[in-house]
């Protein structure tokens, strides 16, 4: 019965590694998609304790299904506050949430985030959705965790445009703007883990998923990415937190793909 | 005796909603009033300048239809459905007419809205600062929002973004009386604070109600009756979207909208369908009934989680 969990996709690499980065007792603001089950997740192995809040204003929730949305209304019954978006985002610009998930169409090198277009603003080539609250979680919370797809376009050396800041140029830059939030701790890919260093708020690569080469992370990365010197695998699931995952967290396979 | 401010969502798009308005659409995600958003589409408004915290498919029901010029907004998206296609269109390809965005955020959208509210001109905050949202501006040039440096000291600059307070705005409750006291519960997303900034508000509703249950209840009132001034009842009338206590989110339905919306051609196809071909709820409902049956109707109906009371004796 347990071989059935012994195999992982990428995408649930993804989301234990980033229910790993969650420490218990911390408040977490979690959109859809993969951030909504790593805190499920977290909630489920390491961090039982750890608050749940959505932009939409749902605070402290205990849904009984899988949310599909922000403002699903399983989230509403049982939750310890139901707010509005300026509450769930209130909370966020006060400085009062540990960490915030992030996600984009592209990040650079600094960790900068673009969610609105690819090329020219005023004509451009493509048009995303836009910021939402991204830059409001991207300045405000404490740590922001950053999951991306991991190719050349997606990883190029400077955004197009800068929704959420990440570290700028690098360097002290983001700490002249006051922000109350210390900007992204990791960028999780499909491909590894990145962290920015210290000093140079240049992102590295600290560890690479099982099955995933050095060489292929940094070919579908738009700069010399530089790799830690320590690097090494990222652990693999345990079977049982791949069961908790798909079995409990995502029952009806709303975010996890069959690969 | 007050005056009734109940009318058809017809009547009340006829008098409050005129071509060229500044409109706040309400809705973030779930209670979106799309019994109001057809009826705009089927009267033609045009050159609407709308406000939404996040736009969702009513928005982009309404620029594919060719009703709006100008957007101010942080969000145009389906969130897990996808994309929003007459948005990308009119931004990437000029179809139907070519739309100006001007992007904030969520929490900057919502700063506005409850400056208008309060009556503030401008209010303070640090999201934007720094990024590309500060330096790049569609019509409104540098009255986008300014930087100014503390003046109380702190030795940082801060984005000053303008208050919002728009001419006329829209929105879905569960339940209002006539006088337009408008009670909601569940998760708020953009109100109370986006329709308190309007001049005036159009609500629909799935119930009316009694001025005696509003009274039953008063902390429940999102919005007070004074800024209302049209009320509309229509069962059903956020649909495909959630309304809680009332019905779930269609999903089938919101997959199918932005699979069609993918073309101009499936999108008009779509519209032909549920929004031109039909004239109030009523029959859209009906024709959802005949369309799907009366069980997938009633399988969207809420489960009960009724709250405790609270006793507001004195």
């Amino acid at each position: 019965m347990k071989h059935k969990y012994t195999n992982f996709t990428q995408q649930e690499m993804m989301a234990v590694a980033a229910a790993r980065e969650i420490k218990d007792g911390e408040i977490v603001i979690i959109g859809t998609g993969l951030p909504l089950l790593a805190a499920f997740l977290a909630q489920k192995t390491t961090a039982p304790n750890i608050i749940t809040l959505y932009e939409s204003g749902a605070y402290d929730c205990k849904p009984v299904r899988t949310p599909s949305s922000v403002v699903d209304s399983v989230l509403a019954p049982g939750s310890a506050q139901t707010a509005s978006l300026l509450e769930g985002l209130g909370y966020v610009h006060a400085g009062d949430i540990d960490v915030g998930f992030l996600g984009g169409a592209q990040i650079d090198k600094h960790g900068n985030l673009n969610t609105q277009v690819i090329g020219d603003y005023r004509a451009p080539k493509v048009r995303f959705p836009g910021s939402g609250g991204s830059n409001d979680i991207g300045v405000g919370c404490k740590r922001t965790i950053v999951m991306m797809a991991h190719l050349k376009q997606r990883f190029p050396e400077k955004v197009d445009f800068i929704t959420t800041p990440g570290f700028f140029n690098g360097g002290k830059e983001r700490e002249t703007y006051g922000f109350v939030g210390g900007g992204p701790s990791v960028v999780i890919s499909n491909m590894g883990l990145l962290r920015f260093d210290a000093e140079t708020r240049e992102m590295y690569l600290a560890s690479y998923h099982p099955g995933v080469s050095i060489e292929q992370i940094k070919e579908n990365t738009g700069w010399d990415l530089k790799v830690a010197k320590d690097v090494h695998e990222t652990e693999p699931p345990d079977p049982e937190v791949i069961r908790i995952l798909r079995d409990e967290c995502d029952p009806d396979g709303l975010y996890l793909k069959k690969e | 005796m007050k005056v009734s401010k109940v009318m058809t969502a017809k009547e009340a798009v006829v008098k409050f909603i005129e071509d060229g308005s500044n409109l706040m659409v309400g809705g973030f995600f779930h209670s979106i009033s799309h019994v109001l958003t057809h009826e705009i589409i089927r009267q033609k408004k045009k050159g609407l300048t709308i406000f939404a915290a996040s736009s969702n498919e009513h928005t982009d029901q309404l620029i594919g239809a060719g009703c709006v010029d100008r957007i101010e907004s942080s969000y145009n998206g389906l969130e897990v459905f996808g994309p929003s296609y007459c948005y990308r269109r009119a931004i990437e390809s000029s179809i139907p007419h070519k739309v100006e965005i001007e992007d904030y955020t969520n929490f900057t959208m919502m700063a506005r809205f409850m400056a208008g509210s309060l009556g503030i001109p401008y209010v303070p905050v640090n999201s934007m600062k720094g990024s590309d949202l500060l330096r790049h501006t569609a019509w409104k040039g540098e009255n986008k929002a300014k930087l100014m440096k503390d003046p109380f000291g702190s030795g940082f600059d801060h984005v000053l973004v303008p208050a919002l307070q728009p001419e006329v705005g829209y929105f879905h409750v569960q339940r209002a009386d006539k006088e337009g006291n408008c009670q909601m519960w569940g998760i708020l997303g953009d109100a109370p604070w986006s329709v308190r900034s309007c001049k005036k508000v159009i609500v629909s509703c799935e119930e009316i109600v009694s001025r005696e249950i509003i009274g039953r209840d008063p902390n429940r009132t999102i919005l007070p009756g004074y800024k209302v001034v049209a009320v509309v009842e229509a069962p059903f009338g956020a649909h495909p979207k959630n309304c809680q206590g009332y019905y779930d989110v269609d999903r089938p339905f919101m997959k199918d909208y932005i699979k069609k919306s993918k073309t101009a051609e499936g999108w008009q196809e779509f519209m032909d369908e549920w929004v031109y071909s039909v004239s109030d709820r009523d029959e859209y409902i009906q024709k959802y009934i005949n369309t799907f049956g009366m069980r997938r109707f009633l399988d969207l109906k809420a489960h009960d989680f009724s709250s405790s009371s609270v006793n507001y004796g004195f």
